[in-house]
């Protein structure tokens, strides 16, 4: 522990940082339940399942939360305008591996009237202003002249964080990396003979998204945010989640995420609003489960209102443990993380 | 038949019709569709690393290899030479199969050697080695106040590892192979 001291005094700074940065852009900082009844409906996440009890004994399915993404719609719904939320997360059934660890810590914020363009920058912003607060701390001890260099080292490899950072759909970004032409590709069948040709291994009864993520993570993933941070933006619309559908592309969803040297750092939309569109989504996602043999959970009714209440918003989660990895130049989650489950649950 | 969770550094598997050894895996889930198991793998024959993806819960077949169990002699260039002492036959195995472990071991040091069809694929060494300190600065002043408490020490092979204050010269270490850490003094 003693080792670590040092990492996690940054580790808190930066947290404190974090908050700073977004009450100095008028955000209000929000709080939201972790123990719900309908914890995420994520095809292939497997939320921590519980039972909640009340006073008189009567037992309620319960989870903890995967992201705290419903109830900080309702908000919206009810009125909020830019908020934004720290809090855990919780994943099961993911490796105890230097990337991952059951429960971690989110950075969720939303603005009103905006667009995945806007949280694009807003992120570009939080991360110069965390690298600035950080190395001045730095400098001042030392007592280095510049402090305006805005190339950061992650393992070795220079990173420029100046924005603008690289924006990449991921049509280009199958195109550059993959030599494959999604835009015509967007079928199964099309798709599978591109990838057998490619060399991946591909079963009969993969799906679209089964193939497009054996190509993505084989060939695609580990290249975004080499040079500068890379935004990837518009997703096939069945990877749509909880986005809009682009207007000028049917196609596509108005989704991204944002790589830092082949890790992968958030997940962020312009929000769907559509009610229905939601709640079709849901019984969608509710069937994936259930093919899986997944837990269902019940379809949140309250959250569904809300998305069709909510005012055209952009939001976004983000890893913070992850983030700061890359701030701290540190390879090893376990490393940023007090008491990592690696440890905890040691046989 | 195996499946993806089969899968761990230093297994052979049947890839394209050909003998590969996983150099490094990870899983990965998207949240959407399936999870993943994301590979390296190293074609045992041409030496060529290709990368694959599989889904979650995928067959795919394992190879199996024999084992024996040798002696470790020296390092020649890039190959780690091993002895069995029953039949004092020599094997070289190349630094990119042996997956980090080359660091952990001295001359003596008993190890199984993976083969596939008589060519080495992959070398087993036990979870704990222990080897001789050769050298260990004194701790400097200030170490402690800056909640640093390990200092850096030698071991008789030549592997350098972080070690607590009280390690002394002469001092014999368990090292962990797995994560390359300090254990105890033996």
């Amino acid at each position: 522990m003693t080792d670590k001291r040092h990492i996690l005094e940054k580790r808190f700074e930066l947290l404190k940082l974090v908050r700073e940065f977004f009450w100095s852009k008028n955000f209000i900082e929000v709080e939201t339940p972790t123990i719900v009844a309908s914890p995420g409906m994520e095809p292939n996440l497997v939320p921590f399942e519980t039972i909640a009890i009340d006073g008189r004994g009567e037992k309620y399915n319960a989870g903890l939360i995967t992201s705290p993404e419903y109830a900080m719609k309702k908000l919206l719904a009810a009125g909020f305008k830019n908020i934004f939320q720290i809090c855990k997360c919780f994943r099961n059934s993911e490796p105890f591996s230097g990337l991952h660890n059951p429960e971690f810590t989110m950075v969720e914020w939303y603005r009103v009237r905006s667009d995945y363009t806007d949280i694009m920058r807003d992120t570009e912003e939080l991360f110069n202003f965390l690298h600035k607060q950080i190395y001045y701390q730095i400098s001042k001890r030392s007592k280095v002249k510049d402090q305006g260099s805005r190339i950061i080292i992650y393992q070795g490899k220079n990173i420029d964080i100046s924005p603008p950072w690289e924006r990449i759909s991921v049509c280009e970004a199958f195109k550059k990396y993959a030599g494959i032409d999604l835009e015509k590709n967007l079928d199964k069948k099309s798709l599978r003979e591109k990838a057998k040709k490619r060399g991946c291994t591909i079963n009969e009864n993969d799906s679209f998204f089964d193939i497009f993520f054996k190509i993505f993570l084989t060939e695609i993933e580990q290249k975004l945010g080499q040079n500068k941070p890379t935004f990837i933006y518009d997703y096939p619309i069945e990877m749509a989640a909880l986005s809009r559908q682009k207007k000028s592309d049917k196609r596509f969803a108005e989704r991204f995420e944002l790589y830092i040297a082949g890790l992968e750092i958030a997940n962020a939309y312009s929000e769907l609003t559509d009610a229905n569109e939601q709640l079709k989504r849901l019984r969608t996602e509710a069937k994936e489960r259930k093919e899986l043999g997944k837990t269902i959970f019940p379809i949140d009714k309250e959250f569904v209102r809300a998305v069709g209440k909510m005012p055209p918003s952009a939001g976004i989660a983000l890893g913070l443990d992850r983030l700061f990895m890359i701030l701290l130049d540190i390879n090893d989650i376990n490393d940023i993380i007090p008491f990592p489950a690696k440890d905890l649950f040691k046989k | 038949m195996s499946t993806t969770s089969d899968i761990k550094r230093g297994v052979v598997i049947k890839f394209k019709e050909e003998p590969y050894l996983v150099t490094e895996f990870q899983h990965v889930n998207p949240g959407k569709g399936s999870a993943f198991v994301r590979t390296k793998l190293k074609n045992i024959k041409t030496g060529k690393v290709f990368e694959n993806t599989y889904k979650s819960g995928e067959t795919i077949e394992v190879l199996k290899v024999v084992k024996k169990k040798m002696q470790y002699l020296y390092k020649e260039g890039n190959a780690y030479c091993f002895m069995d002492m029953r039949n004092y036959e020599q094997t070289a195995v190349d630094d990119d199969l042996m997956l980090g472990k080359g660091a952990y071991l001295k001359e003596g040091q008993e190890a199984i050697i993976l083969t596939l069809d008589d060519s080495p694929v992959g070398v087993e060494i036990p979870p704990k080695i222990t080897l001789k300190v050769v050298e260990s600065p004194p701790a400097v002043k200030g170490d402690t106040a800056s909640g640093n408490v390990t200092k850096e020490i030698t071991l008789e092979n030549g592997l350098k590892i972080r070690a607590p204050l009280f390690i002394k010269e002469g001092d014999e270490v368990v090292v962990s192979t797995d994560m390359g850490e300090y254990v105890e003094r033996a």
